[in-house]
């Protein structure tokens, strides 16, 4: 535990700032659709003609190879620059890119690392089923070899800009006869195939941001398989959580901010603010700085790591309980009049989408068994201990 | 400015040091005994607390500390927090800083003249907490703290307290009352560290119990009901361990100090009576007893959430004035 500080990373911090300050985009950012995406690419391909795409990537993908320290820095400035958020290409950044990178055959990391860093081509994640969510490995979508391609029946759900991404990060049973984690692959499948349709589902907010697949008859080379035949579950485990920790800074200062937004809006209301609603924001102020220390604590785990501990779940439940208390808090602090949806700030729109980060990539009731196994060393429960038989 | 809280081999070493000792010479079942209660345990072993160099971790070196840093000296009352130890034990580490460096009394970093803690309470009144031979009192109140000899309080009058294993005494101040200093929000830090080790301490307690405790022909600690509830014990003991060591690295550094301190206590606070609670519930019939020690985290968890601390006062400190 200590300070860190140096002439070069003060500089480095600068080029940062200085950087962010001239090239972030100022117009206002669509919230979906194929105009989101391609804000999402040109802002992308804005970041690589400046050598700054892929921060944490390896230099001989053509990533900036940044140290965890520059990495931290770097994000801490694209927060307070107001940057926008990876969204679209947010699986090919921190999922699809680091799984090549680690497991990808030479071909395959020749292929997508250059035209994901130049803005090109965006991804999309097919891992959940209608049937298996949080039991992710009892997946069924089904993959047969017809020579050298596989032939992909089935459906994947919660695909997020499925209908807006080029390429798929697939999880297909290739096996039914091993073991559920023993019989699964990791593909790589175009999404402009034809056999391929996709369903786009409407979110609580009124965002359509995700949607289902469906594959019939989907063929896909061979050659598109990521590590072995079988062998995908252990490919997708390896780069789980890849980012270390300095992805959720972002998320972190974007949550500071919100307090600090209810914080004047209490302020300026007219009288005196009432004692229960003072004392429910001085709770969640403290809450979003232990989880920016939280966050401190992993980025500096992190730097010594070379596989990241289970101790990040607690970081994301923190911060997914957090953030629906925060934007729902809102509604006890302002009262009827945040009801009304086209105000400065959407209340309702963030208070709705705050909900996902307690769903999405793990619900809170998976992270809390995984805090409670494998960090606290109980015994698995009843149900998990079933399937792994 | 970039913290780092990964804790150094040093740092390790000091806290591996002080937890071993004080599990071994200090456990929790010693306050089962009464002749252990009001800190006398560890004014018997006064003097090797001072030899472990406990007394003047964060002092300077001509002041006769070890020069190290306010980041030790938060794992050092996180180890003391661990075991329930008397709040004199923190008074002593913390009493030190009330003095310019350069001027702290050799006395003081050593050991032999003795500190305890005050708890202000209304109209000229504090609580001597295990005050027992002390001739420096650490007189706090939700607005601040100051050093004083104890010869201008009143005398002690002792009082049946909410938690029987330390000694309360009602004691008159007639000085001015404290102000906020740094020394306040240092000691506050303090304060605060020592309750994320009973954080830390009821949730491994209520863990090693959920493992072996068995029902329906299995530990319940394989049940979610109890798992997801251990699951949160650990975070917020981390959320509140976090925030402790970021203040603790950052203090003095340009960092709101007195926010940064308010939220540490806030967390900390809010994560020991919590765990001390659920730690209570998953320990079932025999939690409730008095012949677990799961009653005697919550007691003192309450205690130390009240020393130099209201509601009110770190509601300000966060927001600011209302």
């Amino acid at each position: 535990m200590h300070l860190i500080s140096s002439p070069e990373l003060d500089q480095f911090r600068a080029q940062c700032r200085d950087w962010l300050a001239d090239n972030v985009p100022r117009g206002l950012r669509p919230l979906e659709g194929a105009a989101l995406r391609d804000f999402d690419l040109a802002w992308q391909r804005c970041q690589f003609d400046a050598g700054w795409a892929g921060i944490s990537w390896p230099k001989e993908y053509g990533g900036r190879g940044a140290s965890v320290l520059e990495q931290l820095i770097w994000h801490e400035e694209y927060a307070r620059a107001g940057a926008p958020a990876s969204a679209s290409m947010f699986v090919a950044l921190s999922h699809a890119g680091p799984t090549l990178i680690v497991s990808g055959s030479e071909a395959q990391k020749q292929r997508h690392l250059p035209t994901i860093l130049r803005g090109e081509e965006n991804w999309c994640q097919g891992f959940s089923e209608p049937g298996a969510g949080s039991d992710l490995a009892s997946l069924k979508c089904q993959a047969t070899i017809d020579g050298d391609h596989l032939v992909v029946n089935g459906t994947k759900i919660w695909t997020t800009y499925a209908q807006h991404a080029v390429w798929q990060e697939l999880l297909v049973r290739t096996d039914p006869d091993q073991p559920r984690h023993k019989g699964i692959s990791w593909v790589i499948c175009d999404m402009r195939s034809p056999q391929i349709e996709v369903r786009p589902i409407k979110a609580m907010s009124g965002l359509t941001h995700f949607a289902q697949c469906f594959y019939d008859d989907v063929r896909i080379p061979l050659t598109n398989v990521v590590g072995e035949i079988n062998g995908g579950w252990k490919v997708a485990m390896t780069t789980l959580g890849f980012e270390r920790g300095t992805g959720t800074i972002a998320h972190q200062i974007e949550l500071s901010k919100v307090v600090e937004r209810l914080i004047a809006a209490a302020r300026s209301m007219s009288g005196s603010a009432d004692e229960a609603v003072m004392a429910e924001l001085a709770t969640l102020k403290s809450e979003v700085m232990a989880l920016r220390s939280l966050t401190v604590a992993s980025v500096s785990r992190g730097m010594r790591e070379v596989v990241p501990g289970p101790e990040g779940n607690v970081v994301a439940l923190y911060f997914a309980e957090l953030s629906r208390r925060v934007n729902g808090f809102a509604f006890d602090l302002l009262g009827a009049k945040a009801l009304e949806r086209d105000s400065a700030h959407d209340w309702s729109l963030h208070y709705f989408e705050s909900f996902k980060w307690g769903i999405g990539g793990g619900t809170n009731e998976i992270r809390r068994n995984a805090i409670a196994e494998r960090m606290l060393g109980l015994p698995k429960s009843p149900s998990a201990r079933d399937a792994a038989r | 400015m970039i913290i780092d809280l990964t804790l150094s081999d040093d740092q390790r070493m000091i806290e591996d040091g002080a937890r071993t000792f004080l599990q071994d010479r200090l456990p929790v079942e010693r306050l089962r005994e009464p002749q252990n209660h009001g800190g006398a345990a560890e004014r018997a072993l006064w003097q090797e607390l001072s030899e472990l160099g406990l007394f003047g971790l964060g002092c300077a070196e001509r002041d006769g500390g070890l020069g190290m840093g306010l980041a030790e000296e938060v794992l050092a009352a996180r180890a003391l927090g661990l075991i329930l130890a008397s709040p004199a034990v923190l008074a002593q580490l913390a009493a030190p800083h009330f003095a310019t460096e350069g001027t702290v009394p050799a006395t003081l970093v050593a050991g032999t003249t003795k500190a305890a803690f005050a708890n202000y309470l209304s109209d000229g009144v504090a609580h001597l907490i295990d005050g027992d031979g002390a001739e420096q009192v650490l007189l706090l109140s939700p607005e601040g703290a100051m050093l004083l000899p104890r010869n201008q309080l009143g005398e002690a009058q002792v009082v049946a307290g909410m938690d029987e294993t330390v000694m309360l005494a009602r004691v008159s101040v007639s000085s001015n009352l404290p102000a906020r200093c740094s020394g306040a929000d240092r000691t506050s830090l303090l304060i605060s560290a020592y309750l994320t080790g009973i954080a830390q301490a009821t949730t491994s307690m209520a863990v090693d119990y959920a493992k072996t405790r068995e029902q329906f022909g299995q530990p319940i600690g394989a049940f979610q009901a109890i798992k997801h509830q251990c699951a949160d014990m650990a975070s917020r003991a981390a959320a509140a361990e976090a925030q402790c060591f970021y203040t603790a690295v950052g203090f003095g550094g340009g960092l709101d100090d007195a926010s940064e301190s308010a939220a540490a206590r806030m967390l900390a606070s809010r994560a020991a009576i919590d765990n001390a609670r659920a730690n209570i519930q998953i320990h079932g019939g025999m939690g409730f007893t008095a012949e677990c020690d799961a009653h005697l985290f919550l007691k003192r968890a309450h205690l130390m959430a009240l020393l130099g601390s209201s509601r009110t006062a770190e509601r300000q400190r966060l927001l600011g004035p209302d």
